[in-house]
């Protein structure tokens, strides 16, 4: 009888059992080790100008979403997708400068005051309605500096009233002081910006000479001469209304990747309501939090394997054997 | 289905490995041994009952640690309980003279600027009762809802936190009263709910607005707190102008008159400096005191232990198959030296599977 127990133990399928038995019952005594893993601290600046209005975005179910609505979208999901521990301040922009609305707030276990603060952005908060983005921008940066945080500036890069021909305002802080991440909301195409009257409703879109097609502050530009009307004192500009498109929208790329160079931040174009995770975890400051690993899977897997192997692999080494031909069968007499 | 939905797995994908517990069904972990013939075996229970319960055995270590892997856990649920606190819907002026001193000067050293102090006071107010829920309104031109009605003090705080930045431009109480109303949810009229204006100035209610904000206020009955941040030496609510008594001329004497107009309980507390604010506060708090449901999140219950518990079991049992197991084969070899058991026999189950 021992010897048959000793015969027994021998057995490879017993052993791998045995290590089986072995790898589950350890899953009840290990712990989790704790880990630090990268969170991000950010403030967000949504823009909520008009032209935040057009609607070039397609939601899923193709009714078309404005810009506004997408980078909400995006926004929201980025805070759900973000790891705990990470932390979002929101402020609008409008005019000239972002307005704060809160001070980091973790994404977790405050995900539902967070996640209803950012799905009833408004574009009837905004107080003005200029949207002199290169100005937000460098305020915005001046704000993260001061709440210590990396920056998400969403917005579409349409300047209204337009730059005046020899540029707008230059930065002047440290490049790359403060890290972060600008998102160009809105198509490439130009779109139509509705219109509301000031009780709020849909009017309609922007004209041409419903807008400032151009500024017409500081010294005019270099081709004035040539322009229709020009007169040096009387008619700096040319003798005609300017002529453009600045009634209609696109995101203004090249101009955005300008202003991301020259603050030292990243561009990324928001390309519908998500994907803003891994631009924002490559462009921000990875900010350690404590986490855990559970290790239980790892036994657990481990275990799995080794038990089906126990029982499969005899059989296929049997099936290999006969070279995929059926087994004997015995047949009753 | 209620039950069963309370159940869930983090992830459910691997539940799609679950037919490989069907394994032991067709393979098994015991020896073979061949036999010239099964049908000489005489048929025997006992056998039976073993080889089944080794099946079942694998079946339960496979489908265990599978179903470990997936983590299983049960959903946690919502308790509604009842404690001491209010709803508090905090409007909060945020125009350009919050950031000056209580004298109309620029905070300079020591001194606090309105927006600091209230920052300050309300930070210490929000969280001192773990029940009370919040909703921070901002309003200059135009209202921004800052938070909606939570009990998540931390967010609350956050959104105090803010309230001493660089302010805008105007005053509109009108749209910003509309907006703290509408933060208040459809539960039981039971709960005791407040607005809390904080501002330092007043505006003109446009009577066109005046009409839909009473409808507004009668239905919900909030109690209205004004903490009217007063400026020195500038005019106080219950002061009357001296030349024609407009709205124009004493925005915060009418915004006061048309508050009692409202038929809801209101007060009215006018601060010329932090102590005052702090004591005005303390006040509000001390009135805010009346039963809140509110709502206790219980966490939910991590299963794999059980999961693993199944196919530790599983494991034992096909471990004390693969102990106690003969091998014929070997017994023939020893015939020579010894006569089978009948325990050998039983074992020979292996033959009948």
């Amino acid at each position: 009888m021992r010897s048959a127990l000793v015969h027994n133990l021998c057995d490879r399928r017993l052993q791998a059992l045995a290590v089986v038995t072995g790898l589950v019952l350890a899953t009840f005594a290990v712990r989790t080790v704790p880990l630090t893993r990268d969170g991000i601290e950010m403030l967000a600046v949504v823009d909520i100008t008009g032209s935040m209005n057009v609607r070039d975005y397609q939601r899923a179910d193709g009714t078309a979403a404005s810009r506004l609505d997408t980078a909400k979208a995006a926004l929201r999901e980025l805070v759900s997708q973000l790891p705990c521990g990470s932390r979002l301040a929101l402020a609008i922009f409008t005019e000239r400068r972002p307005f704060l609305l809160f001070t980091p707030i973790e994404v977790c276990r405050d995900f539902s005051p967070l996640d209803g603060a950012l799905g009833s952005l408004d574009w009837r908060m905004a107080w003005e309605g200029d949207s002199r983005i290169s100005a937000g921008l460098f305020r915005s940066i001046e704000m993260a500096a001061s709440l210590g945080t990396d920056l998400v500036f969403i917005t579409d890069g349409q300047e209204a009233p337009p730059l005046p021909s020899i540029g707008g305002p230059s930065y002047e802080g440290k490049a790359g002081a403060v890290r972060g991440l600008i998102v160009g909301a809105g198509g490439t195409a130009l779109a139509q910006i509705p219109k509301f009257d000031d009780r709020g409703r849909e009017t309609g879109f922007y004209g041409e000479t419903d807008v400032q097609q151009e500024n017409r502050f500081g010294p005019p530009p270099t081709d004035a001469e040539n322009r229709p009307g020009y007169d040096a004192r009387n008619a700096p500009f040319g003798g005609t209304a300017a002529k453009g498109t600045e009634h209609l929208s696109s995101v203004r790329e090249p101009y955005l990747k300008t202003l991301a160079g020259e603050t030292g931040l990243a561009y990324a174009h928001l390309d519908g309501p998500g994907g803003l995770l891994r631009p924002l975890l490559d462009a921000g400051t990875p900010r350690p939090l404590p986490g855990s690993l559970d290790l239980r899977p790892l036994l657990g897997s481990a275990a799995l394997a080794l038990l089906l192997a126990v029982f499969a692999v005899r059989p296929l080494r049997a099936l290999v054997r006969r070279g995929g031909s059926r087994p004997l069968r015995w047949k009753k007499a | 289905m209620t039950l069963l939905s309370r159940f869930g797995t983090t992830l459910p994908l691997v539940l799609w490995l679950l037919p490989l517990a069907l394994l032991p069904l067709v393979a098994s972990s015991q020896r073979r041994t061949a036999v010239s013939a099964i049908a000489a075996v005489p048929f025997d229970g006992v056998s039976r009952a073993i080889g089944w319960a080794l099946k079942l055995a694998g079946l339960f270590a496979i489908g265990g640690l599978i179903l470990a892997l997936a983590g299983p856990y049960r959903s946690g649920e919502t308790v509604t309980r009842t404690g001491i606190g209010a709803q508090v819907s905090m409007l909060i002026d945020r125009s350009g003279s919050m950031n000056e001193t209580f004298a109309g000067k620029q905070p300079s050293g020591a001194e606090e600027s309105k927006a600091a102090a209230s920052r300050r006071l309300l930070g210490d107010f929000v969280g001192s009762r773990a029940h009370d829920q919040f909703a921070v309104t901002a309003f200059s031109t135009a209202p921004m809802l800052v938070v909606p009605m939570t009990d998540r003090h931390d967010a609350v705080r956050a959104a105090i936190g803010a309230i001493d930045r660089p302010g805008l431009d105007y005053t509109n109480v009108a749209r910003g009263l509309a907006m703290a109303l509408s933060q208040f949810g459809a539960e039981a009229a039971s709960i005791s709910r407040a607005v809390l204006l904080v501002s330092d100035g007043a505006a003109v209610i446009d009577p066109k607005i005046q009409g839909a904000l009473r409808a507004e206020f009668a239905k919900i009955r909030p109690n209205l707190y004004w903490l009217f941040l007063r400026t020195k030496g500038s005019p106080s609510i219950r002061d009357k102008p001296a030349g024609e008594d407009t709205p124009q001329a004493a925005p915060e004497r009418h915004l006061d008159l048309f508050f009692k107009s409202l038929g809801t309980p209101y007060r009215a507390f006018e601060a010329e400096g932090p102590e005052a604010v702090a004591e005005a506060i303390r006040q509000i708090e001390s009135l805010e005191r009346d039963p809140i449901p509110y709502t206790e999140q219980r966490p939910r219950r991590d299963l794999t232990p059980f999961a693993y518990a199944l196919a530790a079991f599983g494991l034992l049992v096909l471990l004390a198959g693969k102990l106690l197991e003969a091998d014929p084969g070997r017994a023939e070899r020893r015939r020579m030296t010894r006569s089978p058991t009948p325990r050998d026999i039983t074992e020979e189950r292996r033959l009948a599977a």
